[in-house]
């Protein structure tokens, strides 16, 4: 009996140590790098967003960027690398328990971290240490660009510099078209589209003409044809409570506009000419991959440059074109979508914008990232193409952040996968500096004394938009039950908000 | 002295048995519980979270700020009171069934397949759902109402049907895992009690009635007054992955944590989130207390404290 007692007692001891051991933590193994030599090195976190496969280890590639960096400017990188779905997830985390997280980005939530005062002001440190960076901005992009990530004077984070002006384009399959005896000079306008999609049907009926580019929530890119035809800002979020029409400087409900009326009738059309799937607004089968199982013709994206549809016809495996119908409008929200930030708490400052300066403009360091190490994960083809070794691909390669492209540096100095047109990258530069820009170029919304109403209308549009885009509501019905709504939920109250704020703004910008 | 040693040894084992327990209730239930002051401050990172202003009820505003509020707050606890109540007689039912079949080797089966879907995730339930519903090749309108002669659904923008599908879908997920702990206290039930009710002449329906569940009451009631406490919290599958996010969908599917998580994505406050966590907590705790205490006044041996 007391031998079992005992028993008992050992037992219960090994499942308590055995639980406190799942609680330790790793001890960090920092290596001794510092103090060799008298210079200092900085410690610096880099957390990347990757649309790859995260391969399991990447000391080798954070060994490589170390090995560019640490002789260069004193930085030794922590490299970090999420996969889209929780990368703001992890950075977020990070930054609320107070983890060290020095470099990072956003997909379009720029404004949430600086108002809430997340991120570390870096026009002290830019002059000193970000020469080349703002140099090459100013190259590539033209004047200006860090207004849309300056608020009250103070500049927040860096946008990237790539191709940004995301024109509307038919997506289609070429194939299809040509077996219903058109021609892609047949598509110049939205209104063009009903037609070709009529044929599209005769010829095939099994095919869905038209789908939305994103699902879940759906979206058809009718927002942002929109934008561009009608030269909207939606003033540097994306909700549309509170954009300006053209330069009137009037700030509205895009909702309830005269545009996306339109629009959403246009919509409607099409939905009831059977272009769109009966289930469009809900659907959760993407529609590339109705497009790759040869049931889909069409989407309208935004795509920079010439060469998009090429990577798109290597995804879904058919023969895609694009043709190009609706410009891009520059506003704030539109640059600042992508932008490279420095944590508020960060304890150095200075590393981490030597850094982000070598991010924007060192060829080698900024490919090392997206490609990995040459000879093992990539193979150079000549000046600006790389492919990949023989007989691997980017699923098959040890590292390889590919897809990262658009998130990462200068496009100007990344090579490109062989059979990419490099003077589209060029072109991408120059429409940069060619496409119009919103005369309220630079101003940013502070939601935070909005924040209640914010989160109300999300809920709102996130409730009503998929519906209008898809054309499955009737817009005459749905439209004003859609601004009651918004108004309920304080769609005034931003609305005013963002005014006074403009204005504000635009007085400031006239001294 | 003796007996309080003697004490220490016989409990010593149990102690460190719940050791493990008791130090994770402590570590993730009760020490997280000093950060609720977060709801009543505008997080501000720069000053960080001690320093940040305090703002009062602001936080709370936003749960009630549209009339959404009404509809989510009536989703949450209809949903939830339709969980319990048709749950529980549903587990019961399955309980007393599966009882009855116990002698069979079947049994065994028929208990490990109850329990299957309860193991399924709400993602992959909800495009198993999906195949049943989708309107364009979905199961029910392809293969059922289209050969009837009865025009096609389109399940996922008609909202008044998700009611009974929602409600559906839960009770064939967790009715047979909710069985197991009436199985297993039917199966502790004195056999002689069942033979002097034969003896007495009282058939199957009677001996359930009058004997399984009357003894089952208190256990019922302890499992009700648990859920009780959970009905200002909704499974963010079953709401937000089943019916797949669609708007259309809303003025039926949407709760309390679906609304959070909608309205907090774009916004990312993490006052705003702690104080629709304490809004939650604070009335399932008075429910909790309420229903204990009804039940207390009724029939103090079954009260859970």
């Amino acid at each position: 009996m007391k031998t079992k007692r005992l028993w008992g007692s050992l037992l219960s001891l090994v499942l308590c140590g055995s639980l406190l051991a799942g609680c330790g933590t790793e001890s960090s193994s920092s290596s001794a790098q510092e103090g060799n030599g008298s210079q200092k090195v900085d410690k610096v976190v880099f957390a990347m967003p990757s649309f790859n496969r995260i391969p399991d280890d990447i000391s080798k590639v954070t060994a490589a960027i170390n090995a560019i960096t640490v002789p260069k400017i004193g930085v030794e990188v922590d490299f970090r690398l999420y996969g889209p779905a929780d990368y703001a997830q992890k950075v977020n985390l990070a930054l609320q328990s107070g983890e060290q997280m020095d470099v990072f980005t956003t997909l379009g939530q720029f404004t949430n971290y600086a108002s809430k005062n997340q991120l570390y002001p870096l026009e002290e440190l830019l002059p000193q240490y970000g020469k080349e960076l703002t140099q090459i901005l100013e190259k590539d992009f033209g004047p200006n660009l860090l207004e849309a990530t300056t608020m009250d004077g103070h500049i927040y984070g860096v946008p990237v510099n790539k191709g940004m002006s995301l024109p509307t384009n038919i997506v289609y399959n070429a194939d299809m078209l040509k077996e219903s005896g058109l021609t892609a000079d047949q598509m110049t306008s939205l209104d063009d589209l009903p037609a070709v999609f009529e044929a599209v049907k005769q010829k095939h009926p099994d095919v869905i003409p038209f789908g939305p580019v994103n699902v879940n929530p759906s979206d058809t890119n009718l927002v942002l044809a929109l934008k561009g035809m009608h030269k909207i800002d939606f003033l540097s979020d994306t909700t549309g409570i509170g954009v300006v029409v053209g330069n009137d400087g009037k700030v509205q409900n895009f909702y309830d506009t005269d545009a996306f009326k339109q629009g959403t009738k246009m919509m409607r059309n099409w939905f009831e000419q059977g272009f769109l799937e009966k289930d469009a607004a809900t659907t959760s089968i993407s529609f590339s991959d109705t497009i790759a199982s040869g049931r889909g013709f069409s989407f309208l994206g935004g795509y920079s440059g010439m060469e998009a549809a090429k990577a798109l016809s290597a995804q879904t495996g058919k023969n895609l074109e694009m043709k190009r119908l609706v410009p891009y409008y520059f506003d704030t929200g539109a640059v600042n979508l992508v932008s490279w930030m420095v944590s508020s708490t960060t304890k150095v400052p200075e590393g981490s914008v030597k850094f982000l300066n070598m991010l924007y403009t060192d060829q080698q360091l900024i490919n090392t990232i997206l490609y990995g190490i040459e000879g093992e994960d990539y193979v150079k083809v000549d000046e600006h193409h790389v492919k990949f070794p023989d007989g691997m691909d980017a699923s098959t390669v040890p590292y390889t952040a590919m897809l990262s492209t658009g998130i990462v540096g200068s496009e100007s100095l990344q090579y490109q996968l062989e059979g990419v047109n490099w003077s589209d990258v060029e072109l991408k530069l120059k429409e940069n500096k060619e496409t119009e820009r919103s005369p309220y170029f630079g101003f940013i919304f502070d939601p935070s004394e909005v924040k209640t109403q914010m989160s109300a209308v999300t809920n709102v549009v996130n409730q009503f938009l998929p519906a209008l885009v898809t054309g499955v509501l009737d817009p005459d019905v749905t439209i004003p039950q859609f601004v009651k709504a918004l108004n309920d939920a304080g769609a005034s109250d931003i609305i005013a908000s963002k005014q006074k704020q403009l204005d504000e703004w635009i007085a400031q910008q006239k001294k | 002295m003796k007996t309080k040693s003697g004490g220490l040894r016989k409990t010593l084992p149990l102690l460190l048995l719940a050791a493990p327990g008791l130090l994770y209730f402590l570590i993730n239930n009760y020490l997280p519980m000093a950060g609720i002051f977060i709801a009543f401050k505008d997080v501000n990172y720069a000053k960080g979270i001690f320093g940040s202003d305090w703002v009062g009820f602001d936080n709370f505003k936003f749960l009630f700020q549209t009339s959404d509020a009404w509809i989510m707050t009536r989703n949450t606890l209809l949903y939830n009171l339709a969980f319990i109540v048709l749950g529980t007689m549903l587990s019961i039912l399955i309980a007393i069934l599966m009882s009855e079949l116990l002698k069979s080797l079947w049994s065994k089966l028929f208990q490990s397949g109850l329990v299957l879907p309860n193991l399924i995730s709400m993602v992959v339930l909800s495009y198993i759902v999906f195949a049943f519903l989708n309107a364009d090749s979905g199961f029910i309108n392809n293969s059922i109402l289209k050969p009837l002669g009865i025009p096609e659904i389109n399940w996922y923008s008609e909202a008044k049907y998700w009611p009974y599908l929602l409600v559906f879908i839960q009770l064939w997920k967790t009715a047979g895992y909710g069985s197991i702990v009436y199985i297993a206290f039917i199966s502790g039930i004195d056999k002689s009690i069942y033979e002097a009710a034969k003896i007495d002449g009282a058939g199957k329906l009677k001996q359930i009635r009058m004997i399984t569940l009357p003894l089952l009451k208190p256990t019922i009631i302890i499992l009700t007054l648990m859920s009780i406490g959970r009905i200002f919290n909704s499974d963010f599958g079953l709401f937000y992955q089943v019916p797949m996010n669609a708007g259309a969908l809303y003025s039926t599917t949407q709760t309390i944590d679906t609304y959070v998580y909608r309205a907090l994505m774009q916004v990312n406050d993490i006052g705003m989130s702690a104080a629709a966590g304490l809004y939650q907590s604070v009335v399932g705790f008075i429910l909790v207390m309420a229903a204990n205490a009804i039940v207390k006044k009724v029939n103090p041996e079954n009260a859970l404290f």
